[in-house]
């Protein structure tokens, strides 16, 4: 099983992933969107073992990378500090295998190291004992609250953050022992001040862009502009 | 996870949008009225014209929206405006040919208008105009050089035409008037340089390209994007020891990706020939930590005898001890390698009795070890797999495993599958259901029994079980939602079992479903033209173009279209199909059933016209707010399909569901054999051989050629005059159908003689046999003998020879005597009973 990123081609299948294995659902505008907006931080899973896919011979009698599992993930559109985890799951035939726990920590870091994240946060159902299980014990999230009849079905969730400054602190600064070639290019704090300010603007300007629909799940056209008027 | 209420109903998301909607609503109608007064006042005004056919336009009517245009050209065809907006409203009907020619003639009226440059420039690379789309960006470009995505763009539509010196020169020329150096958390100039990166990659030059890479390397932000690039370059450009370093360390980043292993194997110099070299290697990294799979799983691929063996076992004792319910699907794929099959199949059949004694030993612990269970667990599955079948062992190990856990669905849930192999399909979609019950918020399980279910002809079964996790209040109810979300699978298999009954009309509306998805993925890509430029992720954007140029490559297309296609087919040879009646699929003889069918479809007409109704009714509750997506949307004409039953040109319809087949799956040959069956229906000949010939080639023994080839054959023959077809024939197709005065009758005696005992030669043989005698019933003859010759016959080819048979026009009765015989060789095959009395 590979742990890789995503690519816009592994859509469809992820699509279907995501329909086998849990009720919040989303059309594929909405998956290019978190794959053209943030394309560092959504990872799949793929079995390889099934793997004949090569784009340039027949594609219909070799198989597109098979799915088994996926997280995408975004940075929220208001707040550029904080990453969110749109959806995460593994098929059933490949559960406890340590996918989700491996799919997570990939993108939790590049939250950190492309955006420069300080947490993360998701949403969860207060049944889902696998899913909390990994969040808590095996990754570290914190449960914020509850909040109350999230879900369509009226199910509560639970709301978690992880605090990525600590979780990455170690692995960072062994990164900065071995940075002696950095030549001193760029202070780290300073670094991080800077990467806040564009970044705001990045987004503000996606967002007059008509993006604004996606952001909420809907697809509408972008208001056109007319010639003159 | 993000819920779809907060994201398209309830909480504080979505409120925003409701109001946007209002907004702008409450700011057309003003903008109506306005309109209105001016041209009270001034009734010919081209201008407001136009104004005001893009607001009736944008309010959802249409026709209207169009007509007034054309008045607004009519009265002012030297108004740009009047030309834009002509566009603006094509292109919302999705022609995007006669938008781009109005855009045209508006730049010809006003060639500096921004507006109509830009929405050309849209049009232009959705459509992959690029030399358009280069010379739309370059004046673009001109206007506003200041911004930094209109050089990005440029070099984008040089880049995607292929002319990557000109696509690096113009980033370069922009990087050029750069004052200092962007600081490091400027998103924009990091992707633009790692774009520039990609550029020269993919020109060739990667020694250019790695020089590039070094000097961004330290500041871009995508860690794991340069780590790659840098290892993949080295590595090609033979600097072995660099390599190794570098897929170290992104093997310390990511253990669990297999592209890496290889690039360090490659790095070191290793071939899958030095294994002990290799083990050392993936020792060394499974030592680094307990949890890395990668490591530990990839030599027992290379590994070999008692190496293997001893790897599989430590490896599969560890999966077990932990209760890991995959492990099988995990190593299933050693199977290919027969001997690796029979060692494991060896090491966990003995795990069995020791699991046991183990787990007594160790059973003062008080979370219970899993070992055993997991164990009978994994050898259902590996009995059940087609490579070690047993399916007798499997329902041994699964009737075991129910009785230590009742209450673990996967038990009942590999019990269904166990059933379906052995052709009991009724019996599979049960024991899915009752797996299904014993965790009814699981949606894997209840995905798993709505498409059991579908498999066993239960439609509306399948629905209300799929209901259970749909929003079912939308428009369309529960298929509503599904068509929404994009369900391919389900309106594939819904639309595979009113095929296989023939309800043709249900059967193609879902097919159609598919294909215009695929048409709105094409169309997502609309949008990303400008929002990528402003995010800025440029490479993911090219990468998203290239994927939708093959976006119908997906084997999620080939199975629609094909399965559309060979009901078009089947429409056109008995256009009687297409007149559908209540008593369809039935034998006409049986009266019984016919008097049952029409209850059915009085039924089920009656459900359609009720849930039409309480369509009606909610959708006119929800009109005050519009739909979700903030359009209205309009009723389904044809829920059923009855329109697309009854085309009346089946082979031009099946002719757009094949184009794609054929540009993607040249090389596949059941894609080729439908091309043949699609163009000799049309009296496309030279098409038709040209799908044979190359049907030969793929594969040059396969019997289905043999048929077409003859049918081929008789199909040219009264046409003499077709010279180039017979010529090409006669120098390219293999012998004897190279030569148009051949003895085929008795070349296809002699071809069922030599393949006896091969039924899907028996079936061609047939096949050929129709075209050249059709009066004749040898072949069905022949067919009927399968279950007795073909020794080897299995049950999918049983199942085939019961479709031809009926499409030969045999009786039920020998049908159905066919279906006994072979029933006789696999006893749980009622599946065999269903086909053989439809
Ligand atoms: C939740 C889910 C993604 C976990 O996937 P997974 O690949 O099986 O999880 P992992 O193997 O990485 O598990 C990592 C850890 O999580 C915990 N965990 C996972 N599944 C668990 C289970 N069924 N029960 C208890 N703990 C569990 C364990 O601590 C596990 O570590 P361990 O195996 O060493 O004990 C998967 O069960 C799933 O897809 N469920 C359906 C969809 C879903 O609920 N998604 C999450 C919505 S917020």
């Amino acid at each position: 099983m590979d742990i890789r990123l995503l690519r816009s081609s592994d859509i469809p299948n992820v699509q279907l992933a995501n329909l086998t294995n849990l009720p919040e659902n989303y059309f594929l505008k909405y998956y290019l969107y978190h794959a053209l907006s943030w394309p560092q931080l959504s990872y799949v899973a793929v079995d390889v073992s099934s793997l004949e896919y090569n784009a340039s011979s027949n594609p219909y009698t070799s198989k597109p990378p098979k799915i088994v599992g996926y997280v995408l993930a975004k940075i929220d559109e208001d707040n550029n500090q904080t990453g969110h985890i749109t959806s995460l799951s593994v098929m059933r035939t490949h559960r406890r295998l340590g996918l989700a726990e491996k799919l997570m920590r990939q993108s939790t870091r590049a939250m950190r190291e492309y955006y420069n994240a300080r947490d993360v946060s998701l949403h969860v159902r207060c049944s889902n004992q696998a899913a909390i299980g990994l969040y808590t014990e095996r990754l570290g999230f914190a449960r914020e609250k509850v909040e109350s009849k999230y879900y369509a079905d009226g199910e509560d969730a639970f709301s978690m953050k992880l605090d990525l400054v600590s979780a990455f602190k170690d692995e960072e600064k062994a990164a900065e022992g071995e940075g002696e070639k950095t030549d001193g290019v760029d202070e780290g704090g300073e670094v991080g001040e800077a990467g806040k300010k564009e970044e705001k603007k990045t987004v503000k300007v996606g967002r007059q862009l008509g993006v604004q629909s996606l952001v909420e799940n809907v697809v509408q056209k972008p208001s056109q502009q007319v010639a003159g008027a | 996870m993000l819920s779809r209420t907060s994201n398209r109903s309830s909480t504080k998301r979505v409120r925003p949008r409701s109001a946007n909607v209002r907004i702008r609503t409450d700011r057309m109608s003003p903008g109506l009225k306005a309109a209105d007064q001016i041209l009270k006042k001034n009734p010919n005004h081209g201008d407001t014209e136009a104004m005001k056919a893009l607001i009736l336009n944008s309010l959802g009517q249409t026709e209207e929206a169009f007509a007034l245009a054309k008045t607004a050209l009519k009265d002012d065809m030297k108004s740009h405006v009047c030309w834009h907006v002509y566009g603006i409203l094509w292109r919302s009907v999705k022609n995007n040919e006669e938008a781009i020619k109005a855009y045209r003639f508006a730049l010809k009226l006003e060639p500096d208008s921004p507006q109509v440059l830009r929405d050309l420039a849209l049009l232009q690379i959705q459509t992959r105009d690029y030399q358009g789309y280069i010379q739309s960006r370059n004046l673009m470009l001109q206007q506003r050089s200041s911004l930094r995505l209109n050089w990005t763009a440029l070099a984008i539509a040089h880049h995607l035409a292929e002319d990557f010196k000109s696509a690096e020169n113009v980033l370069n020329t922009y990087e050029g008037t750069l004052k200092h150096t962007p600081s490091k958390g400027d998103i924009e100039h990091a992707e633009a340089v790692l774009y520039k990166n990609m550029i020269i990659a993919e020109s060739g030059d990667v020694q250019r390209a790695l020089e590039h890479l070094d000097t961004i390397y330290q500041t871009s932000p995508d860690r794991t994007a340069v780590m790659e690039l840098r290892a993949k370059y080295l590595l090609q450009l033979d600097k072995k020891e660099e390599a190794e370093k570098a897929y170290r360390a992104l093997l310390d980043r990511n253990a669990e990706y297999r592209a890496y292993y290889e690039g360090l194997e490659k790095a070191l110099g290793l071939d899958k020939s030095q294994k002990q070299e290799l083990k050392e290697l993936y020792a060394s990294y499974a030592n680094k930590n307990d949890r890395i799979d990668a490591a530990r799983r990839i030599p027992l691929d290379f590994l070999e005898g008692e190496d293997f063996k001893e790897a599989a076992d430590s490896y599969l004792r560890a999966k077990l001890h932990k209760g890991v319910p995959s492990t099988f699907n995990n190593v299933k794929s050693l199977y290919a390698d027969a001997s690796k099959l029979k060692t494991i199949e060896g090491l966990v059949e003995g795990y069995q009795s020791e699991g046991v004694a183990n787990g007594d030993a160790t059973g003062a612990t008080t979370k219970k070890d899993s070992f055993h269970e997991t164990t009978l667990y994994f050898l259902a599955q590996h009995y059940n797999y087609k490579l070690s079948r047993d399916l007798k062992k499997a329902m041994q190990y699964v009737d075991k495993l129910i009785e230590l856990s009742p209450k673990t669905y996967d038990y009942h849930m590999t019990k269904a599958r166990v059933l379906k192999h052995s052709g009991n399909i009724s019996e599979a979609s049960k024991a899915m259901s009752h797996a299904r019950e014993l965790d009814i918020k699981d949606r894997y399980i209840n995905t798993k029994c709505a498409k059991y279910q579908l498999r066993n002809d239960e439609n509306a079964d399948a629905l209300a079980t799929m209901s259970k996790f749909t929003r079912n209040e939308v428009v369309g109810g529960t298929l509503g939602d599904l068509t929404d979300m994009q369900s391919l699978w389900y309106l594939t298999e819904d639309g595979e079992a009113y095929a296989r009954r023939s309800e043709y009309g249900l059967a193609l509306k879902r097919f159609h479903t598919v294909f215009d998805i695929f048409d709105v993925w094409q169309e997502d890509q609309f949008d990303f033209h400008s929002f990528s430029l402003r995010k800025g992720q440029i490479r993911a954007y090219v990468d998203t173009l290239r994927w939708e140029d093959r976006l119908r490559s997906h084997p999620f297309y080939k199975r629609i279209a094909v399965d559309a296609i060979k009901v078009y087919l089947a429409l056109h040879d008995r256009p009687i199909l297409s007149q559908e009646t209540a008593t369809n699929g039935v034998d006409p003889t049986d009266a019984k059933a016919i008097k049952k069918a029409k209850k059915e479809a009085e039924r089920r007409e009656r459900e359609d016209a009720e849930r039409r109704e309480a369509e009606r009714k909610a959708a006119a509750a929800k009109k005050a707010n519009a739909t979700a997506d903030g359009e209205t949307k309009k009723p389904d004409e044809d829920p059923n399909g009855k329109k697309l039953r009854e085309t009346k040109e089946p082979l031009a319809v099946a002719t757009r569901f094949l184009a794609p087949l054929l540009e993607f799956g040249a090389a596949d040959l059941e894609v080729q054999h439908l091309g043949f069956e699609v163009y000799l229906r049309k009296g496309k000949f030279f098409l038709a051989l040209k799908s044979l010939l190359a049907a030969f080639t793929i594969a040059p023994e396969d019997p289905t050629a043999h048929a077409q080839a003859v049918r081929f054959r008789q199909a040219c023959k009264p046409l003499d005059e077709n010279k180039a077809v017979l010529d090409l024939a006669s120098s390219s197709l293999p012998a004897p159908f190279n030569d148009a005065k051949a003895d085929l009758a008795s070349h296809n005696e002699a071809f069922v003689k030599q393949h006896a005992d091969s039924p899907r030669h028996v079936y061609n043989y047939a096949r050929a046999l129709k075209a050249l005698d059709p009066s004749s019933s040898q072949g069905q003859k022949t067919i009927l003998e399968v279950p007795d010759r073909c020794k080897d016959v299995n049950l999918a080819q049983g199942l085939e020879g019961i479709a031809l048979l009926r499409e030969l026009g045999s009786e039920k009765a020998s049908i159905q005597a066919f279906a006994k015989k072979l029933q006789d060789k696999w006893p749980a095959a009622t599946i065999l009973e269903r086909e053989a009395s439809r």
